[in-house]
């Protein structure tokens, strides 16, 4: 506008000098666009070009994806990933049953069983699958992962559909070797995608914050104005003869006969004068600035570099760089971020005896902070690691059990993991062969265990499991022993334990029993308190350490006994009605004078460096939330591994697993439950909330802790609640939500970003997290796995949650830092200049003469201060990258805001004013006078090029003042810029142009009087500057300003040290401790956790539909199957 | 440009020391100082030592330039007589703008004394009060091409209304049109003091901004006359009080340079000036100011430069004074990790 303004007649300058910066300016913006675009464009055509089988002409055709269409025959195959929604109609399994796994939809890895309509079993083949004719009614593609209703018509019969024949987008196939389906949703409308939501372009909170500051700018442009333009109103006057206001000719702007006009135009050209008060080069240089950020140093570090995925870190935008650096929530998903998803069977407590030597991350941390030094003990040479196994006590394995106190309860130890699990045998029979297939990685890492210490579990048949025991009767000595699975007891979220009644080869009738201490512990026989007590110690101290615990129980049976309990058994599981209930109080029965065994530790590994990197971001002020599809005791689980939670802390629990609420679920009325949860979730936050404020108003509030469960969360996101949700968990040190959905999260992350205005951060690895990862203000997406929708979503991608450190601490950090003050500085410098412009127009009767030469104007923010700036917001740096990591501290002052605040922007518009009086008034006392031995005066432009000398000398040498660090790079742009306005002006006022001001620099350094005030001013404007600095660092030092007093003698951290270590974290961090002795924590929490097969998959019970198959039967057939193609094979 | 010259210093130590080779396809960044923003850099930190010594460093330096400037300018003897209102007859003080348009003889003698010693060169300028010199309207309505070639003679848009009456004006514009007229002639004991007018302008102006073989051309011949008239057999080069005037002022009060006395003026002598007061700065009350003064090596009176500079170096020396008496009495380690805002309130925010 400017521009076009500056063309017009009423413009002082000339129109060329304020188009071309502007046009620079577009240009180069134009030119970051293009380049992002393209990449996008990139990363989208890899995705559509993934391809996949589809039916054409009773054959299969390589199809890429983006031509898949609906009602397209495709044929994925095992491990493959499903091109879009698919009906599913036909597997190569018996009963039309596939595998799928849902982790990047809900971040469960348990697989889900999909089952076809029976009458579609048979189009398998593509000759067959070509006669397929069918017409599919289905709901309009909606955003709900767990319900799909629709008909599938097919010769003239109409089948239901149901969300068990859907197979979403995303999910891929397992244990099974294809499928056939009909696409039923492509590309935007699939399910996926449909939550989604529109990908938002994000700006940082900085940016939009600096969008107020130059409409602020403008506001103050707008009133200087229009002093400017009632004064040139007031002034204009015919006495003044000299001006030759006169004739028909006069223009408008020059008329006194009209005052308000000529105001009015005046208006518009000092506009044009002013306009370099907006700092149109800003948004360029900081965009610059950022994309070489992301580009150079984010993409770049080393210190973000996984080498075993081999994925450096990727900054997808450069937008959010300095938004890194102000986090307040970081929202995290759980698994595959937190934890590897990976089960490994860690320690025991056998009959009271602990074993097990391994340290977790959590007992390594307590030690670091406790100072134990301990020697690093070197991990045994036995020490087995295998999948699922990392368990190093030489007293367990190869049958030296049997010189332990009791061997018999190690035993019976190993025949209970060997034998109370619903685990598959897949592959050869041999221990190192064999692959254990369970629909939870704990179940799997039990068995694996087992192998490990000698009882192998080889081979299930409907009937039996066989096992292959070692050192049983002596040493050396290996026997298979088959044992008859009489009744399986399944596990659910109810019971929370699992029981197998079988019968030894010698008749001998057991009951083993494996689940959470809680319920073990009711049902355990009179006597025996000692090892109840040591045991329950054990639970407490694996508690602590984060492991996920069982308790193993056994039971002889009597035959008399457990025929009559069978026969109430089979009467239940053959009931129609409530059959379910009748099951768990029949197993009640016979669950009962249980003598424990012992107990297990799993260790849900987590990723490398989780409870450093939390306990760290923790330290910087940031609030972490988990927001997992898990469920809440796994949740939980993780969340104290992770030093989320711990023992100190108040927690508070809301969820639906409340036995009222499951009463009035049975009854099944959905509106009565939806009426009833609402209430029952609005009293127990009422409480909390009330809790919570009288527990703070205490003399030293504990810290606060809320665990809420997806369905309560429906709930509570109520409008009417939400207000009540947020207020509580702003108080809460650590949120987790269990059990929610992809949009959940969304709108928790919007719900603290919208309702309580905080900068939000969400990291997730799957296409669960996309929605989680848009809503937020930065979106982190863990790369290098296989799952790349949350990647692809994102706005940075990192290897390991771990980086986050680097990513905010330190990349996030600088950059809002240098971001701050670059936009600082610009603001500082175009209002410098300008102010110096517009004291200058109450001299010239407001008649909007320029005081500085158009070239000048145009060039001052494009050339003559640009560089300098940019050199900041590259190489500025207030302590080290590892100081930074080392005061994690630091960062609060980017929560706060602390460098762009208002009364910041206030400081320096003060010293602005300052400067430009300075500079204005010293410069403008020497055209009173001669100005040297010759007698002669100074003009208008050589005054002004005196100005703009001292202007420009000044305002570089203000942004050394407030560099932090100061490279050569700082010293050459600076220099070079005052240099650069030298040459200019050299060359400019010496080569002839019909200007005022040719050959003005020329008269200027012939005089002395150049020299003093170019030594005076610079010096008297930045002493104000200067005297304030030194002022606040001494009375009133910022944190960061103390570390960099603390470590100012030490050389900067070399790269030595990161070299050395290739990809570790600090050396600090990377000392690997052992801790023999620990402290032992008294804990309430014993970490039991434990994904079993008999819960419900998740997609089912948020639809209110009870998967209609028993997860046992179809592991029973899936065995069958294994068995069956063995043979083939052979 | 800045990464490979930071790579090629350091990329030797990055290939030896990396425990991982990169493969062929490994995505490891390679090693440079620039993106791990290690470039080497000092890091100046403002203690209270270099506050200190950067105020004593200021106060050392200003306070004797300070000193030298103002005993410059106090060296400087300057006389400034008002006359606009004093060389207006009683008779006309009541209509001073017609008396000042009409035809008849306005001279007007001054008599000023010297108050001091004043050695030649004595420079004498005029100064006008009130007179917007830096108006938008009047500093562009010249031509300087006009000024400088004769084939630019016709090259007059910029100078409206003053750009031609019938043909083109040389030199046209607002600026020339209004050029000073007032003489001043000086007499000391009856004797003419001779005002030497050459190189009274700056000598590139001169040589290179009006030119030698410009003459002027129908030039105050309208019916409004603005100011002087110009001989129009001296090429614009020679006419020095144009030139003068046309090196518009910053300020709506100044000074221009009429000439050089080349003689000394003794202490209490009296100096006669003859004064045509033809210029009309009666229409919008401004004044006129006759001025004679020396000059130093900074020129002319100017205590402000002086007083800055020791103002400056004065303040400078309180300060460092000051700093370094709350040094002593109250002194903050440097790098005291009490001062961390997370170790003075613990728990807080």
């Amino acid at each position: 506008m400017i521009s076009i303004l500056s063309s017009t007649p009423v413009s002082p300058v000339s129109p060329i000098t304020n188009v071309l910066p502007l046009s620079m300016v577009l240009f180069v913006s134009l030119v970051k666009e293009a380049w992002e675009d393209w990449k996008r464009f990139q990363n989208d055509k890899t995705i559509n070009n993934t391809s996949v089988d589809v039916l054409q002409d009773q054959k299969w055709e390589t199809v890429s994806w983006k031509n898949l269409q609906v009602g397209d025959i495709v044929k994925v195959k095992q491990d493959g990933f499903f091109p879009a929604d698919l009906l599913f109609l036909a597997s190569t399994n018996a009963d039309g049953v596939c595998y799928v796994e849902t982790a990047n939809l809900d971040g469960e890895t348990n697989l889900k069983i999909r089952k076809a309509l029976e009458k579609t079993w048979d189009y398998l083949t593509p000759e067959k699958a070509f006669e397929f004719k069918g017409e599919v009614q289905c709901e309009q593609p909606n955003n709900s992962l767990y319900t799909f209703t629709g008909n599938l018509i097919i010769e003239k019969q109409t089948l239901p559909l149901s969300p068990n024949q859907l197979l979403l987008r995303g999910c891929s196939l397992r244990n099974t070797e294809y499928i056939i389906g009909a696409v039923v949703f492509t590309g935007h409308e699939t399910k996926v995608m449909m939550n989604s939501m529109n990908v938002p372009s994000k700006r940082s909170t900085l940016e939009r914050k600096l969008d107020r500051l130059i409409l602020t700018l403008f506001v103050v442009l707008f009133c200087m104005c229009l002093i400017g333009a009632i004064g040139s109103g007031v002034f204009l006057d015919r006495k003044y003869f000299f001006l030759g206001l006169r004739g028909p000719a006069l223009s408008a702007d020059m008329n006194p006969s009209n005052r308000f006009v000529v105001a009015l135009l005046n208006m518009f050209t000092l506009i044009t004068l002013y306009s370099p008060i907006i700092p149109i080069s800003l948004y360029v240089s900081v965009e610059m600035i950022k994309f070489i950020q992301s580009t150079q140093y984010i993409n770049n570090d080393l210190h973000m570099y996984h080498v075993e995925t081999n994925t450096p870190a990727l900054a997808r935008t450069s937008n959010l760089n300095e938004e890194l650096g102000q986090v307040e929530y970081i929202f995290s998903d759980k698994t595959g971020t937190l934890t590897r998803n990976l089960m490994e069977f860690f320690k025991c407590s056998i009959g009271g005896e602990l074993y097990g030597t391994g340290v977790t991350e959590i007992e390594m941390g307590e030690a670091q902070r406790n100072g134990i030094k301990v020697d690093e003990v070197h991990k045994s040479s036995n020490t087995v690691r295998e999948k699922g196994f990392n368990f190093d006590d030489a007293r367990l394995m190869r049958g030296a059990w049997r010189n332990e106190p009791n061997p018999d309860m190690c035993k019976e130890f190993f025949r209970c993991l060997a034998i109370c699990h619903t685990v598959l045998p897949e592959g050869e029979e041999t221990p190192e062969k064999i692959r254990y297939q369970a629909a939870s990685p704990d179940e799997a890492a039990l068995v694996a265990a087992a192998k490990n210490f000698g009882f192998f579990f080889y081979r299930r048949t409907p009937t039996l499991i066989y096992v292959r025991e070692s050192h049983v009767e002596k040493m050396g000595k290996v026997q298979d022993v088959p044992y008859e699975i009489l009744n399986v007891l399944e596990f659910n979220s109810t019971r929370k334990r699992q029981s197998v009644v079988c019968r030894y080869p010698d008749g001998r009738l057991v009951l083993y029993c494996k689940g959470a201490d809680t319920v073990i512990y009711e049902r355990l026989a009179e006597g025996n308190n000692d090892l109840k007590k040591t045991s329950r110690e054990h639970l407490e101290q694996y508690g602590a350490a984060g492991l996920r615990t069982l308790c193993l129980a056994y039971r002889d049976l009597c035959s008399d006994t457990y025929e009559n309990w069978n026969e109430k058994f089979i009467q239940a599981k053959s009931s129609l009605r409530d059959r379910e209930k009748k099951l768990d109080e029949v197993a009640e029965l016979i669950e009962k004078d249980l003598v424990l065994i012992g107990c297990t530790a799993i260790e849900d590994k987590l990723q490398e460096g989780v409870p450093t990197c939390i306990e760290t971001l923790a330290r910087a002020g940031i609030k972490i939330w988990v927001l997992t599809g898990d469920k809440m005791e796994t949740a939980i689980n993780i969340a104290y591994a992770c030093k989320l939670i711990n023992n100190d802390m108040k927690q508070f629990i809301i969820s639906s697993e409340t036995d009222d609420i499951r009463e009035v679920e049975s009854r099944g009325d959905q509106v009565e439950i939806a009426r009833y949860m609402r209430d029952a979730v609005k009293n127990q936050l009422k409480k909390c909330h009330d809790d919570a404020q009288n527990y703070l108003r205490s003399l030293s509030p504990p810290k606060l802790a809320l665990v809420i469960d997806g369905k309560c969360l429906m709930y509570a996101l109520d409008p009417s609640l939400r207000v009540m949700l947020l207020n509580l968990s702003l108080n809460c040190t650590s949120v987790v939500c269990c059990r929610v959905s992809p949009l959940q999260k969304a709108q928790v992350t919007s719900l603290v970003k919208k309702g309580a205005r905080k900068i939000t951060l969400s990291i997730g690895d799957g296409a669960n997290d996309v929605s989680m990862i848009q809503a937020a203000h930065v979106g982190v997406g863990i790369s290098g796995l296989e799952g790349m929708q949350a990647v692809m979503a994102s706005d940075f991608a990192i290897a390991q949650f771990r980086f986050l450190t680097d990513l905010l601490l330190v990349h996030g950090r600088w950059s809002y830092l240098r971001i701050c003050k670059v936009v600082t500085y610009f603001f500082y410098k175009n209002l410098t200049f300008t102010l110096t412009q517009f004291w200058y127009t109450f001299q010239t009767g407001f008649s909007g003469q320029r005081f500085y030469d158009d070239w000048f104007q145009s060039l001052y923010n494009v050339i003559f201060t640009a560089l300098p700036v940019i050199m900041v917001g590259l190489f500025d740096k207030d302590v080290s990258a590892s100081l930074s990591k080392k005061y994690p501290e630091l960062y609060k002052e980017g929560i706060r805001n602390t460098f762009f605040k208002w009364r910041v922007v206030a400081t320096l518009a003060f010293f602005a004013l300052y400067q430009s009086l300075i500079v204005y008034n010293f410069v403008i006392a020497s055209s009173t006078n001669s100005v040297d031995s010759s007698g002669k005066m100074f003009g208008l432009w050589d005054v002004s090029t005196m100005a703009f000398n001292c202007i420009v000398v000044t305002v570089n040498l203000r942004l050394l003042m407030m560099c932090d660090t100061i490279t050569r790079w700082h010293h050459i742009s600076v220099g070079g810029s005052i240099l650069a306005w030298f040459m200019f002006i050299l060359v400019y006022s010496g080569v002839y142009t019909p200007r005022g001001i040719y050959s003005v620099f020329y008269v200027l350094i012939s005089t002395v009087y150049f020299y003093t005030t170019l030594l005076v001013v610079p010096i008297v404007a930045l002493f104000g500057d200067f005297l304030f600095q030194g002022v606040q660092r001494w009375f009133f030092p910022y944190d960061y300003q103390i570390v960099q007093e603390m470590h100012r003698h030490e050389p900067d951290s070399s790269s030595a040290g990161l070299l050395e270590i290739g990809n570790q974290l600090t050396p600090d961090e990377a000392r690997s401790f052992a801790v023999a002795q620990l402290p032992r924590e008294k804990s309430k929490h014993t970490g039991f956790a434990f994904d079993s097969p008999g819960y419900e998959s998740f997609f089912a019970s948020q639809a209110g539909v009870l998967a209609p198959q028993k997860p046992w039967d179809v592991a029973r057939r899936a065995s069958m199957r294994s068995r069956a193609k063995t043979p083939r094979k052979n | 440009m800045m990464n490979s010259n930071a790579t090629s210093s350091s990329s030797g130590v990055a290939g030896s020391t990396e425990i991982s080779t990169p493969r062929r396809n490994s995505k490891r960044p390679k090693y440079s100082k620039f993106t791990q923003q290690e470039l080497p850099a000092c890091k100046p930190i403002l203690t209270p030592g270099w506050v200190i010594s950067a105020f004593m460093l200021v106060s050392i330096v200003f306070i004797p330039i300070g000193v030298a400037s103002l005993f410059a300018s106090r060296d400087v003897v300057e006389i400034v007589d008002r006359y606009e209102t004093a060389c207006i007859p009683p008779a006309s003080k009541s209509h001073k703008v017609e008396y000042i348009q009409s035809s008849e003889d306005k001279t007007c003698n001054r008599t000023l004394r010297v108050l001091k010693r004043m050695k030649q060169p004595i420079y004498v300028y005029y100064q006008l009060d009130n007179f917007y010199q830096n108006h938008r309207r009047y500093v562009k309505s010249r031509s300087d091409e006009q000024l400088k070639y004769v084939r630019s003679e016709n090259d007059t848009s910029a100078c409206k209304p003053e750009d031609n009456n019938g043909l083109s004006i040389v030199p046209c514009g607002l600026i020339a049109w209004s050029l000073f007229n007032d003489t001043y002639s000086f007499s000391r004991n009856n004797q003419q003091l001779t005002v030497n007018k050459k190189g009274i302008s700056w000598k590139s102006d001169r040589e290179h901004k009006f030119g030698e073989k410009v003459y002027p051309k129908n030039f105050q011949n309208g019916k409004l006359i603005g100011g002087a008239h110009l001989n129009s057999s001296i090429p614009l080069s020679e006419q020095e009080d144009l030139i003068v005037w046309m090196r518009t002022a910053a300020l709506p009060t100044f000074r221009k340079l009429y000439g050089k006395i080349e003689v000394d003026l003794q202490e209490n002598e009296l100096i006669q000036v003859a004064v045509e007061n033809n210029y009309n700065t009666y229409s919008f009350n401004g004044k006129k100011k006759l001025v004679l003064s020396t000059t130093t090596w900074l020129g002319g009176k100017n205590d402000f430069l002086g007083i800055a500079y020791l103002t400056v170096g004065g303040l400078s020396f309180f300060l460092s004074m000051a700093f370094t008496v709350v040094y002593l009495a109250k002194p903050r380690r440097l790098g005291d990790s009490s001062y961390l805002s997370w170790n003075r309130n613990p728990g807080g925010h």
